[in-house]
């Protein structure tokens, strides 16, 4: 793997928040074109990376390369350009309430480019027509269905034709049809603009769908960051355990747990 | 973003190449307007377009909507593949008039 | 055992005086950089947009007209009634337009308006920033490239910074409408002499020491709201409790900036 082909690249990681250490040692690369689905359960740390993705949180160490630069390093009018090139659609849509669907796409437009009010009009409503929302850029945000939100928001996440593209439970609270359609999306998309696409989830079944490569969080650490087949044959336990839904089957110490159950009672 | 504007009767034809992204396509929807004032049937030369993003694709929507109005045929030529994408993205492909070459259009005109 | 609860009083108070120290001092950078986006944003090619200033404008100042109009004219004819009653002792009920003149102009129009501001629109400012908080749209201003303090803060401040000092002049004539109009009942004295009086006694200082503290006024409820706003990080009740904190230390700040600021300047 060439150093420049990766949009992605990150080496020992470690962020805490207070004294709690939340992720511990994280490195994981993808490439430009690549689907990365980062899987975990909750508390896995998952969205926290994400958040360090993003350049909301500074790392206690480690480093961070998008696109070939380390953002923990960056200055802030570097990082104003770089963000021209990422995309991010959170989980609850994070749709402005105050501005109509069509001010939301056109918003990242408008504060990044000096482009013709008509070139803007004419994009914002492209990219509704690529999530199939034509039609709806004059309604309000809170006019919109779950499903509807979440594309929107993929709408504006996608409208600057960004290099990468953060996509945050993209499932989660959809019915199993609208979030099929999602991810048919996002594989149109990383096909027809040869994005890297991070999606960050805890469903299974579209991680598998749409992923090239899976990197598997666990408490703040990576259990695996690999291929779809690789983590599907992995014999680790508590990856099996993951992908057969089990729950955490730890043993149980019958006096520790007496003890707890008892405790400041006898 | 290089454009080239040629006489290819009765057409303008207009070549972009190279880059048509958020920094030059404004010059590339400028000079597809200029030809449409004068009244002349377009055609937009895509061969050596490297990469286009939306806000080229945004202005070649915005003149074939300019040239519908006002009765001119506007069509692109040889669309290279990584713009072909983006239109395809949008289901633009199937509402541009799209010709596989100039010689082609030419040819039909004949 | 004595020494425990003691102990921990103490180090209660230590930790409450560390906090609002750290507070302030959130504060102190939010202004900063807030002012720090008013002046050089446009270098920075991130203006703040006049439009946005503009809606603020109209969003904390032209809507709190009425409310501030009544509540001066309340108070106004509340100072004529209150002098009067004072004055009488004394058989000095003429004086009593050098005591609304000045207490009106000094004193109760600024705080007044600002009062009235603090409790319209503090809140909503720190309703507004907690519920974008908490529903990530400061996340998503801030990956899309946008500052929050420099998208939300700034307009709200240059808004409050034009629009306070000229609610606390409407609140001047209004109040001192008020007190006229008592005045012309109760003691039978034309508003027009009152007017004349009024202004006889008042100097220009007396206006701008009142306009001087709006200013303060509203750096102090834009910034205790915004700053309520930012920080609220659990939930619609995180976002109550924000509204309810800007409102009551938008006030108590207001109150006490006042007294500090009468204290250094009119003795």
């Amino acid at each position: 793997m060439n150093a420049t082909d990766l949009a992605i690249d990150v080496s020992h990681l470690v962020t805490h928040y207070g004294s709690r250490k939340i992720l511990d040692d994280i490195s994981f690369q993808a490439r430009q074109g690549e689907i990365m689905v980062i899987m975990g359960g909750s508390g896995s740390g998952k969205s926290t990376l994400l958040r360090h993705l993003l350049g909301l949180h500074q790392p206690t160490s480690g480093s961070i390369r998008l696109l070939g630069k380390d953002i923990t390093q960056l200055s802030a009018d570097e990082m104003y350009d770089l963000r021209k090139n990422m995309g991010v659609a959170f989980q609850g849509g994070a749709l402005f309430n105050s501005m109509t669907v069509g001010e939301n796409v056109e918003l990242p437009l408008r504060e990044h480019t000096r482009l013709d009010e008509n070139t803007m009009r004419i994009m914002s409503r492209m990219k509704l027509e690529v999530v199939n929302l034509a039609g709806f850029e004059n309604l309000m945000p809170s006019e919109l269905s779950g499903g509807m939100i979440k594309r929107a928001a993929l709408a504006r996440a996608i409208v600057m034709d960004p290099r990468l593209l953060f996509f945050d439970e993209p499932s989660a609270g959809l019915d199993p049809v609208v979030s099929a359609e999602l991810d048919e999306l996002i594989l149109i998309l990383r096909d027809a603009m040869n994005m890297t696409i991070v999606v960050v989830t805890h469903e299974l079944e579209s991680a598998f769908k749409i992923a090239d490569r899976i990197t598997v969080l666990d408490q703040g650490r990576i259990l695996m960051s690999d291929t779809v087949a690789a983590v599907r044959a992995s014999s680790n336990e508590r990856i099996q355990s993951l992908l057969n839904r089990k729950p955490r089957n730890e043993a149980i110490n019958p006096d520790e747990y007496m003890e707890r159950l008892t405790r400041e009672i006898f | 973003m290089e454009i080239q504007i040629e006489d290819r009767p009765p057409y303008k034809l207009v070549r972009l190449s190279g880059d048509v992204d958020l920094h030059s396509s404004p010059r590339a929807r400028e000079a597809i307007l200029d030809c449409l004032k004068l009244k002349a049937p377009l055609l937009v030369d895509l061969s050596a377009v490297s990469y286009m993003d939306s806000s080229g694709v945004a202005s070649l929507v915005e003149g074939y909507q300019t040239a519908k109005k006002q009765g001119l045929e506007f069509a692109l030529v040889a669309v290279a593949q990584s713009a072909m994408n983006v239109l395809k993205l949008a289901r633009l492909d199937k509402v541009f008039p799209i010709h596989a070459s100039l010689d082609e259009r030419m040819a039909q005109q004949r | 055992m004595t020494l425990n609860p003691l102990l921990s009083f103490v180090s209660q108070v230590g930790q409450r005086s560390l906090q609002s120290v750290r507070e302030v001092g959130y504060h102190a950078a939010l202004l900063a950089e807030a002012f720090y986006w008013l002046l050089f944003g446009h270098w920075r090619r991130q203006p703040v947009r006049l439009g946005a200033v503009f809606k603020e404008a109209v969003g904390v100042g032209v809507n709190a007209i009425p409310i501030v109009a009544l509540a001066s004219f309340a108070t106004g004819m509340m100072l004529a009634i209150q002098g009067i009653y004072t004055l009488r002792t004394f058989g000095a009920e003429g004086q009593v337009v050098l005591g609304i003149a000045l207490s009106v102009t000094r004193e109760f129009a600024p705080l007044i308006t600002g009062i009235f501001v603090a409790g319209r629109s503090g809140s909503a400012i720190a309703a507004r920033i907690g519920t974008m908080q908490i529903s990530q749209e400061i996340d998503a201003l801030r990956v899309i490239g946008i500052n929050p303090v420099r998208y939300l803060v700034a307009p709200l401040l240059a808004a409050m910074l034009l629009t306070l000092p000229a609610l606390t002049i409407l609140s001047d004539l209004v109040a001192l409408f008020g007190g006229a109009l008592y005045c012309a009942g109760e003691l039978s004295l034309p508003m027009g002499i009152f007017f004349e009086r009024t202004f006889e006694v008042l100097v220009a200082e007396d206006v701008i020491h009142g306009v001087l503290k709006s200013f303060i006024f509203a750096v102090i409820v834009t910034l205790i709201g915004a700053g309520n706003g930012f920080n609220v990080s659990a939930g619609a009740e995180g976002v109550g409790q924000a509204t309810t904190r800007a409102v009551v230390l938008g006030c108590i700040g207001i109150i006490l900036a006042d007294m500090v600021f009468t204290f250094l300047t009119s003795r």
